[in-house]
């Protein structure tokens, strides 16, 4: 019972947040309520016997990226936004009503595959959450090695795009 | 072994319905927005939204591979968030402001 409650107030903050972070105006005011729903999420993960994951989540996700979002809006100096929205009734109904399409879908996904998955009730639980951790390591570096050395090759690569995209000096546009 | 853990005893559709809900609204975000940072945070807000429904199947299965999967995903979002901010510097620095009508015209 006392989990349901924490689950509904997560879920509500979370929702609330993510509300506002698709209509704050002010750019720094979304990367808050950004951060804000990271913070929950993470919180969330360590409900689900993933705390490798939440530690992951908050240091990498509300620590890291948001730190690089609002260093780049500092950056820009952007005041409040005239119009933060794309104009059009008629083309703005169509992108709300294809969102609510997909979340219907979704939903409908869900409720009519729940009794197939057979886990909801009988399945078994994880071990302990350090056993989960350790276990979560010990993969990553025996049967997931090559896929994670890719992603430090990637971050690599990244790393040195992005320095070199950012000193374009126009490209095509160049006058 | 039955499941044991703080936030467990809701079943797992209500985190689904979560996680639906949170990419929906990262969608609608992505649709609706005109600055291009707001799109990439309303994009970081799906990929979030994924990770949920991997974490919560790793969970309900006793299984770590999701775990792992959710890992990859953070880092490579990580990485798009990286290469995207600095496109918005390329935009700004030749525009004066990050606006996704100036992606329309891609030829000088």
């Amino acid at each position: 019972m006392m989990s349901a409650i924490f689950f509904y107030i997560l879920a509500t903050l979370i929702l609330v947040f993510a509300y506002k972070t698709i209509t704050a105006n002010n750019p720094i005011h979304c990367a808050l309520y950004l951060a804000i729903t990271m913070i929950n999420l993470a919180f969330l993960f360590f409900g689900l016997n993933a705390p490798f994951i939440g530690g992951v989540q908050l240091v990498v996700y509300a620590g890291a990226v948001m730190v690089l979002f609002v260093m780049v809006l500092m950056l820009f100096d952007l005041k409040s936004e005239i119009r933060a929205f794309s104009r059009g009734l008629f083309s703005g109904l169509l992108k709300i009503a294809s969102a609510g399409l997909i979340f219907g879908i979704l939903s409908n996904a869900i409720f009519k595959t729940g009794d197939l998955l057979g886990l909801a009730s009988g399945g078994p639980g994880m071990p302990d959450p350090a056993g989960t951790s350790r276990d979560l390591a010990i993969m990553l570096f025996t049967k997931y090695l090559f896929a994670f050395e890719a992603l430090g090759l990637l971050l690599l690569l990244v790393a040195v795009g992005a320095v070199a995209v950012s000193r374009i000096k126009g490209g095509t546009h160049a006058n | 072994m039955p499941i044991s853990g703080v936030l467990l005893d809701v079943g797992i559709n209500h985190y689904l319905v979560l996680s639906a809900l949170l990419f929906t609204m990262g969608m609608i975000g992505v649709l609706m927005r005109k600055n291009v940072i707001v799109i990439l945070m309303s994009i970081e807000l799906m990929l979030n939204a994924v990770n949920l429904t991997f974490i919560t199947f790793s969970t309900y299965n006793a299984n770590l591979n999701g775990q792992i999967m959710v890992f990859f995903v953070m880092t490579i979002a990580a990485a798009e968030a990286g290469v995207g901010l600095a496109l918005a510097v390329a935009i700004y620095k030749k525009f004066k402001e990050v606006n996704i009508r100036f992606f329309e015209q891609l030829r000088g």
